[in-house]
Formats: C-alpha cells, sequence, structure tokens
C-alpha cells in the first residue's frame, strides 16, 4: 500500500501510538496501586486513532466514548493531567468528577465522552449542525465501537446527518474480532444481524468504506479523502476501521496478556513467547509498522529506542504528576451543577 | 400475479373496505358535532392495506397499530358499535370510554392496541412475536406503523433482533407520504426504504399499497414465511390518506393534482371494477352492499351515541391488575 | 403452582442478596415455563455481576435470551412478549440506563391494563442495580426510583437484604403488573439467613426491622443498613430509643405501617439513597403530614444524597451517600441536640 505519509508525518504517528502504548501499559499497573475501577485501553487499536487525527485540524471536534485514552493522547491532550483524571485528583481534566470513562480535554477539541453505548453519536449529529451552520469549514469526529450500531440513536443520528448533509466523520472501530464467546469467559461485542456493518449506513445514504484499522497508510488514504469530501460540504461519511481485539481487552477487567512491548519484537521472533504470541506477530498494530517503517528506512532501531525512551520517561512523569495531585476538595462538590 | 380469491373471500375483502370507509366519515361527523374529543386519525384511503393483511390472519395472530388504527381495528375484526363508543368516550368502549380513538385494544382478535407514540408499537409487536416462538404456538404478529417510523431508533432495534432471533413479525409500512404536516421525503434520508429493512438481511420489498389484492398477496407470503420460522420481512405499501392528518387539518401542504392522481387509484373502486369484471358481482350487488353496509354503520354510530360515558367509578378502575 | 418439594430445610443458610435473587429466578424459572431473561449479557455470561449464573446452561438459549445493546426496543419487546402471555424477567445492566426505556415504560407498560379496561395484562419484571459507589461516575450511579415511583401503574421494590429480596423477586414474578425491582449493588455481598422453600414476601408491605418508642427511621435499599447501625449508636450514646422500618416497596407505598409507626414514636426522618429534592423522602414526609400530624413531637426531617451528578473521585462520591453519623446527627437535632 502505498505510503502518502511523509517522513514528518510517520514519526509524529510512531510517537503517538508509542505514547498510547506505554501509557496503557503504565495504566495496568497503575490499577494494581490504586483501584480506580473499571477501565478500557486502546492497545491493539492506537494505528486508528494516532493516523486519523492527522487529517485534522485543530478546530475540528472530536467524541468518543469510554475507550478514550487513545483519541486523547492522538490529539496532544496532556497525559499527566489525564492520569490526575483517572486516579480522582484535582488537576484531572474533569476535576476529579469525570474519571476514566468521561476524560474529555475541551482545548483538543473533545466535546465529551460517553458512558452509554451510541451515547456521543448523537452528541456528534449536533456538533455537525453547529458547525454547518458556522460556515468555517470545520468538521466533527466521532469514534465508537461495533456494539454502538444496535442502539437506535446511532440510527436516527446518522439519518439526520445524511438528510442535512452534516459535517461528520463517523469512525466506526470494530475490534469484534478476536473477542472472546461469554461461554469462554469473554465480553464479546455486536449482535448485529447485518452481514456488513456498512449496510446500515448505506442504507441511509452515507458513503461507507471499510479500513484494515491496523495497516496506517491505509488508515491515512481512506481518512484524508473522507475529510476532504466532509469539508467540501459532501455529507458525512461512516469508515469501519476493524481490528483484531488485544487479547488483554477480552475479559471484563483489562489484564496483561501479552507483556509488556518489546519493540524488537518487529525483528526478532524470539522475544515473542507466551499463549499470545500470535497476536503480537501478525496483529500488533505497532509492531506491524515498526518492521515495515524499519525496512522502508523511516529510522534506525537505535533512533526507534531513544524514541521510546524518551516517550516512557514522559509517561513516568505523567504518571508521578497524577499521583502527587490532591484529591478535590469536599467543599468543591457543589459547584457547577449549572452554569452561571 | 393477482392472489386467487374466490367469491366469499372477494366479498369480505370488499365489504370490510367499504365498511371502514363508512366507517370514518361517521368518525368524521362525529367530531364535526363536539362528540369525539381530542385528535382522530382517519384510514379513509389506506383501506387496502389494513383489509389485505388482516386477511391473511388467523384470529389469535397479532397485530400492533397505530394513530390512525380504526381500520386495522375493524378489519381484525372488532366490533363496531364498541369502536365507536370509545372514540367517543363512552362506556362499553374497548377501554371503557377512557382510552379513546389512540388507545383501542382488544384481546379476543390479538389486537395489541391502537398507540399513541410514533413507533411505539413496533417493539410491542415484535415482543408479542418473541413469545409465540418461545410458546411454540406459530402465531405471527403484525407491527404496522407510518412512514415517520422510518426514522425512528426503535424501528432499527426491532429489526435487528426480529432478523437476529428470526422471529415471526412482519413489518408492515403504510407509506402515505406524510408524517404529519411534513413530505417524508424531505426527512428521510436513504433510498430505496427497503434497505432499511434488507441492511439487516430481511426479505423487503416495495408495493401498490391502493391494491387489495396486490397487499393480500404480498402479506401472504411473508406471513408464510414467518410461520415457517423463516424470520421477519419488511413490506413497504405506497398508500395515501385522503384526510388531514388528524380532523381539523386543513391539509394546505397537499396538492391537489396530487389528491386527483390518487383518487383515481382508490382501493374501493378498483376492487369493485375487478369484481364486476371478474363476473363476481355485478354493479346492482355491489350497490347492495353499499347500501347495507352504510345502514349498518349508520346504525351502529347511533347506538354508540346513546351509550352512556364512563362514571367517577370508572375512573381508577384497572390501574393494576389483580 | 406447586410448594417447594425439599424437605430438608437447612438451618444455617447465609447467602448474599445477589445469590437470594438468583435463587428465586432458578425456583420462578423452574416452576413457570412462561417466564424467560431477557438482558445484556445475562446468559452465556453469566451477567456482569455474574447475577444470573448458571441460568442459561439450566434453562437454555429460548428461556436465557442475550440481547444487542438496544434498550428501547429490548424493553418494549418485553412488554409486546407479556402481553402476549409471557412473563418477562427484563435486565437492564445500569439503573441510569432507564432513561433509555422510558417512553416504552410509562407510555406502554404502565398503562396498557388501564388503556385495554383490563384486557391486557403487563406481567414482567425490570430488574436493575442502582447505587453509588465505586467510583462508577455520573452516568452509572443513580438511583432513579422516584422517578418510576411517581408513574401511575408501575410497582418499585427495592429489597435492602438477602431473605426479603427473595422472597420479594418471586413475588415481583408472580405479579400481573409491570414491577421494576432495584437493588443496590453495595448490598449485593451482603450475607443473611434465607429460608428455603415458598418464602413469598407480599409487594406494598413495609418491614419493622428494629423496634423503638421515641423515633422512627423510614429507609429504603442501602440505606436501612446505615439506619440500623446509627440506631445502635444512638440508644449506645444517646439512649435513644429508635425504630427502623424497611420501607421494601415504593408503589405501592405502605402507608399503614409508616403511619402506626409514628403513632408510636411521634418523630420520623427518612432516608433514601437517590437525589434529596422533588424524591421519595418528600412523599412519606407529605404523607406523614397528612395523616399523622398530630401525632409528630418534631417535623419529619429527610436525609438523602445532594442535588448533584455523582462525581467520580472518591472524596468526592463518599458525600454523596447519606452516611451513619449524619444520620446520627440529625436525628439528635430531633431531640434538642445542637450538633
Amino acid at each position: 500500500m502505498t505510503n502518502s505519509l511523509n517522513i514528518e508525518q510517520n514519526l509524529a504517528i510512531l510517537d503517538r501510538m508509542l505514547l498510547i502504548r506505554r501509557f496503557e501499559e503504565m495504566l495496568i499497573d497503575l490499577d494494581q496501586d490504586h483501584d480506580f475501577g473499571h477501565y478500557h485501553l486502546y492497545i491493539g487499536e492506537e494505528a486508528t486513532g494516532a493516523t486519523v487525527v492527522e487529517s485534522l485540524i485543530p478546530t475540528d471536534l472530536l467524541l468518543t466514548t469510554w475507550r478514550n485514552h487513545g483519541h486523547l493522547l492522538a490529539r496532544g491532550t496532556n497525559p499527566g493531567r489525564m492520569v490526575a483524571e483517572i486516579l480522582g485528583r484535582v488537576d484531572g481534566y474533569n476535576k476529579g468528577r469525570g474519571g476514566t470513562l468521561h476524560l474529555t480535554d475541551r482545548e483538543a477539541g473533545f466535546l465529551s465522552t460517553s458512558g452509554l453505548v451510541g451515547g456521543a453519536v448523537g452528541l456528534a449529529a449536533g456538533a455537525g449542525f453547529a458547525l454547518k451552520q458556522a460556515g468555517e469549514g470545520n468538521i466533527c469526529v466521532v469514534f465508537f465501537g461495533d456494539g454502538s450500531l444496535e442502539e437506535g440513536v446511532v440510527f436516527e443520528a446518522m439519518n439526520l446527518a445524511s438528510l442535512w448533509s452534516l459535517p461528520v466523520l463517523f469512525m466506526c472501530e470494530n475490534n469484534n474480532s478476536g473477542a472472546i464467546s461469554a461461554q469462554e469467559g469473554g465480553f464479546p461485542s455486536s449482535e448485529i444481524a447485518a452481514s456488513q456493518i456498512s449496510d446500515i449506513p448505506k442504507s441511509l445514504n452515507i458513503k461507507s468504506k471499510l479500513v484494515d484499522g491496523a495497516d496506517v497508510a491505509a488508515v491515512h488514504a481512506v481518512v484524508t479523502e473522507a475529510v476532504s469530501n466532509i469539508r467540501s460540504g459532501n455529507g458525512p461519511v461512516f469508515i469501519e476501521a476493524y481490528s483484531e481485539r488485544w487479547p488483554g481487552s477480552r475479559p471484563l477487567w483489562p489484564e496483561q496478556a501479552t507483556g509488556v512491548t518489546q519493540l524488537e519484537a518487529a525483528w526478532d521472533q524470539t522475544v515473542i513467547t507466551g499463549e499470545h504470541a500470535d497476536w503480537v506477530r501478525k496483529f500488533d498494530p505497532i509492531i506491524r509498522f515498526i518492521r515495515s517503517q524499519l525496512e522502508a528506512g523511516l529510522f534506525s532501531k537505535d533512533e526507534l529506542f531513544d524514541r521510546d525512551r524518551k516517550i516512557q520517561n514522559q509517561v513516568i512523569e505523567a504518571r508521578a504528576f497524577g499521583e502527587a495531585s490532591a484529591l478535590p476538595d469536599p467543599q468543591s462538590a457543589l459547584d457547577g451543577v449549572f452554569a452561571a | 400475479m393477482t392472489a386467487k380469491l374466490n367469491r366469499p373471500q372477494s366479498i369480505k375483502l370488499y365489504k370490510d373496505m367499504v365498511t371502514i370507509r363508512a366507517f370514518e366519515e361517521e368518525v368524521r361527523k362525529m367530531f364535526s358535532a363536539g362528540l369525539a374529543p381530542g385528535l382522530v386519525h382517519l384510514y379513509s384511503g389506506q383501506e387496502a392495506v389494513g383489509v389485505g393483511t388482516c386477511a391473511t390472519l388467523d384470529k389469535d395472530d397479532y397485530i400492533a397499530s397505530h394513530h390512525r388504527g380504526h381500520g386495522h381495528c375493524i378489519a381484525k375484526g372488532s366490533d363496531i358499535t364498541r369502536l365507536f363508543a370509545e372514540i367517543i368516550g363512552r362506556r362499553p368502549g374497548y377501554s371503557l370510554g377512557r382510552g379513546g380513538s389512540m388507545h383501542i385494544h382488544d384481546p379476543e382478535t390479538g389486537n395489541l392496541g391502537t398507540n399513541g407514540i410514533v413507533g411505539g408499537s413496533v417493539p410491542l409487536a415484535t415482543g408479542a412475536a418473541l413469545s409465540a416462538k418461545l410458546r411454540g404456538t406459530g402465531q405471527v404478529a403484525i407491527s404496522f406503523f407510518g412512514d415517520g417510523v422510518l426514522n425512528q431508533g426503535i424501528l432499527f432495534e426491532s429489526l435487528n433482533m426480529a432478523a437476529l432471533w428470526s422471529l415471526p413479525v412482519v413489518f408492515v409500512c403504510e407509506n402515505n407520504g406524510y408524517g404529519e404536516f411534513t413530505e417524508i421525503d424531505d426527512v428521510t434520508a436513504g433510498r430505496p426504504y427497503t434497505k432499511r429493512g434488507a441492511a439487516f438481511d430481511i426479505p423487503a420489498d416495495k408495493y401498490d399499497g391502493m391494491d387489495v389484492l396486490v397487499v393480500y398477496d404480498a402479506v401472504s407470503k411473508a406471513v408464510e414465511r414467518a410461520r415457517k420460522g423463516k424470520g421477519p420481512s419488511f413490506l413497504i405499501f405506497d398508500t395515501y390518506r385522503y384526510s388531514g392528518h388528524s380532523v381539523g387539518d386543513k391539509q394546505e401542504y397537499k396538492d391537489e393534482k396530487e389528491r386527483q392522481l390518487w383518487e383515481a387509484r382508490d382501493p374501493i373502486q378498483k376492487m369493485a371494477k375487478l369484481m364486476v369484471k371478474m363476473k363476481l358481482a355485478t354493479k346492482n350487488d355491489l350497490k347492495k352492499m353499499d347500501e347495507e353496509i352504510n345502514s349498518t354503520v349508520v346504525a351502529a354510530a347511533k347506538v354508540a351515541k346513546k351509550m352512556p360515558v364512563p362514571g367517577a367509578d370508572d375512573l381508577a378502575r384497572h390501574v393494576y391488575a389483580p | 403452582m406447586p410448594p417447594d418439594s425439599s424437605a430438608n430445610i437447612q438451618s444455617d443458610r447465609n447467602i448474599t442478596l445477589k445469590a437470594a435473587v438468583l435463587e428465586a429466578m432458578f425456583e420462578e424459572m423452574k416452576c413457570d415455563e412462561n417466564v424467560v431473561l431477557i438482558g445484556e449479557d445475562v446468559g452465556a455470561a453469566g451477567g456482569v455481576f455474574k447475577q444470573t449464573e448458571g441460568l442459561f446452561e439450566t434453562f437454555g438459549a429460548d428461556r436465557v435470551i442475550d440481547t444487542p445493546i438496544s434498550e428501547s426496543a429490548i424493553f418494549g419487546l418485553s412488554v409486546g412478549a407479556a402481553m402476549a402471555g409471557s412473563r418477562p424477567i427484563v435486565e437492564v445492566m445500569f439503573g441510569d440506563f432507564l432513561t433509555l426505556v422510558m417512553d416504552q415504560l410509562v407510555n406502554q407498560a404502565a398503562k396498557v391494563h388501564y388503556m385495554s379496561a383490563g384486557g391486557f395484562n403487563v406481567p414482567l419484571v425490570l430488574r436493575t442495580g442502582i447505587g453509588i459507589g465505586g467510583s462508577l461516575g455520573p452516568q452509572h450511579s443513580q438511583s432513579l426510583h422516584s422517578w418510576l415511583a411517581h408513574i401511575p401503574g408501575l410497582k418499585v421494590v427495592m429489597p435492602s437484604s438477602a431473605a426479603d429480596a427473595k422472597g420479594l423477586f418471586k413475588a415481583a414474578v408472580r405479579d400481573n403488573n409491570p414491577v421494576i425491582f432495584m437493588e443496590d449493588r453495595m448490598t449485593y455481598n451482603l450475607k443473611e439467613h434465607v429460608p428455603t422453600g415458598e418464602k413469598i414476601i407480599p409487594l406494598a408491605s413495609a418491614a419493622v426491622k428494629r423496634k423503638g418508642v421515641e423515633v422512627t427511621i423510614f429507609a429504603i435499599s442501602r440505606a436501612v443498613h446505615t439506619a440500623l447501625a446509627a440506631a445502635e449508636i444512638l440508644l449506645e450514646e444517646k439512649n435513644i430509643s429508635t425504630e427502623v422500618v424497611d420501607l421494601r416497596t415504593l408503589a405501592p407505598l405502605d402507608v399503614e405501617t409508616i403511619v402506626s409507626s409514628v403513632r408510636k414514636t411521634g418523630r420520623a426522618i427518612v432516608l433514601d439513597g437517590g437525589y434529596k429534592s422533588f424524591g421519595i423522602t418528600g412523599e412519606i414526609a407529605a404523607t406523614i403530614g397528612e395523616l399523622v400530624f398530630d401525632y409528630l413531637d418534631a417535623p419529619v426531617m429527610r436525609l438523602a444524597a445532594p442535588d448533584i451528578p455523582v462525581p467520580y473521585s472518591p472524596s468526592l462520591e463518599s458525600l454523596m451517600v447519606p452516611s451513619v453519623d449524619q444520620v446520627v446527627a440529625k436525628v439528635s437535632t430531633m431531640f434538642g441536640d445542637s450538633v
């Protein structure tokens, strides 16, 4: 697949993916120490989030779900303040009121993250409406999973977006593949009678595309075209980006199922061991990207390790920042129920 | 592709349509006379869909209707005097006169009710189908809904589950072109509308809803499929309402020419012409039937008008089942 | 229905509330084949809190039905199924998601029996988990029971402990009306002795959980435990004899037990885990005022969650739940203490 990304862009994407990966790995550890309730990791899906943002401009708006860390980090959200929020501390983006399920970064263009399946999609149609009224060429991207297509509100929102040619990019991240069945102790995703998920938006006259969510170049190509179309006023686009679910995200609570990522896995098969070696070998989007970009000479192994080290340090700092932040003052609890 | 119907069957179809037409005319008069409080939504023009559909069903098959449901109730076999009574709020009505036009339920004919919520009855029909399947009775359910429901999330959710579980439900969309005062094409994305059902791999098709035999044919096949355990169908019937959204609506949003085009396709006249042509009845036979039905309907209305209103004692009854 | 045939009654059966409700489900599904369980992840997965474990294996996919994420239609479908002869138990994963079923619940289920003048019944149980705790955040922590109790035609049941939960759940399944059965997640693992056999507890019956003569604490669900703990302290430290009434059912309310208790004690405080304003605490206070005003020695007091979306952070979240100390302090003020 021809890579329409230049060197700078590819490196930026790599950095984003590494940041997301190291951040999410740190969270598993953090949870052992702090037990901050239920959370959802973006491991295995980094290529999609990290690449989508490449086609956006700072004034575009975004909406996402409870599986939001990857989207936020990709957009440049401060990881330290994210950790603080996840721990319910006062320096968190939501001042400790939202936690991981409702992490939002207004400056980065995020309107809201919904704890309810499909909730953000309804809001996205509204954001698109407002953006169209404003007429400044901005778009709204809404990330959601395959399960969201079971909720009626998603259908209603898509119908309106199509009817009114709203500037919305519906990014469906389908990680159903690789989910294990309930009998095996997993929490599978969708139960949809459609043989192709895209038949649903197509029935509403929305242009739909399917892409391998783990293929950076492919995602970029599809998203760039979609975004350009939407900005031209041609109405919404639906992209289904599929990925093979990371084994650690199969059970109800995230587990460190594949071990802390070793970048050498991209060229040294011997480091890939364990029950889920196959996933690392075949489906890990970061390993895939490194493998192909090493070949293309984007960076040397040393440069790669260098970048990773810097990022790991960033994550360590973020964790420290979050842990050092104080719990919110009880007196502040009543603030902000209503806007002034 | 006309269904092969014998004389009694054809006559029943004709008579049911004429009954509905006469009934709605009486309702309109009652409304104008101030006897029917609230809102009434007339089915005139759409008779072929209700009649053609219900003619394929057994008494214990289910239907779930909507605010424009008098025709469904009649076609499914409810008593017209009690229907009148309910519409004008009299005690012998189907809901003790406390429901009115939009809340008529008749358990004896499997009628899960007319409904005041657009789309509200779609999951009810789907659930009745689920129950029938679980109980293994072979019953089917018809979900009647209008074109406005094509944009309701709950339709979408119900279609998905009906398909997923192969439920014996037939989704019958009466597309009369208008959602209240709005042209449906203006507010519905995606063509053709049948794709909404087809997206879930449900057999979906569109038909002429002004031809009762076409309706009968299409629904029979869908009902058979459902009874054989082959799951749901999604049928769209193009039809037209002669009246406004509700009585009192001046219909300024409608085109006179459009109205004439549809009236030329009137389902009752079409059936009459066919019956004469096929020698199932003479013009005189039909005239006689029309007159008899008219008398019956007018007489029923008269009886209903004399019926008592519910008393204060009836107010709190049936809040809970015993 | 035949009585439970297990003649061996174990004398020591301390089981959790969660297990007790599961037992009730097994029993009801065994004795009436029309009872079906519908919900997200209730079947093969045994429920997100393992609250329906084993049912799928015992009764199969025809009676334990896993659904897509379509709350509106799932519940609407259950209403239709109930009208057609099934007796569904519908699980809505979190009480907050009741917002998604509101139309079908309020405009359909609650009114069908009335609108059809008795022609159709809607015999179903909507089971859901509620309550603040575990930092689940503002969209997963609400208790919307006041909204539901407000609607004519619905019944709302909220057990506080295992034995009640089992008996009330069985009653709920056998009731021919839509019953919303809500359990506070924080009570799931509380153990209590639960007798075997057909011990059905009628709906609309409150229970005096602790006898006292000077003040009554009316409470529901988790708050009952707070009330009992507070009552102990009130006796030991302030020598105040406190009666605790577990309301158990909100709609219909057992007004008789409420007024009897107030006639006896003369003081009342209502404790609730839902938001304070426009909720059940106001309803009960008004009822007491209307019916037994002459018996009151002090105004009726209320303690509930403040009118704030439930925040995620533990330090703030804990402020949302009326504590034992707060109850003790509030009751004390009713006796002239200025705490």
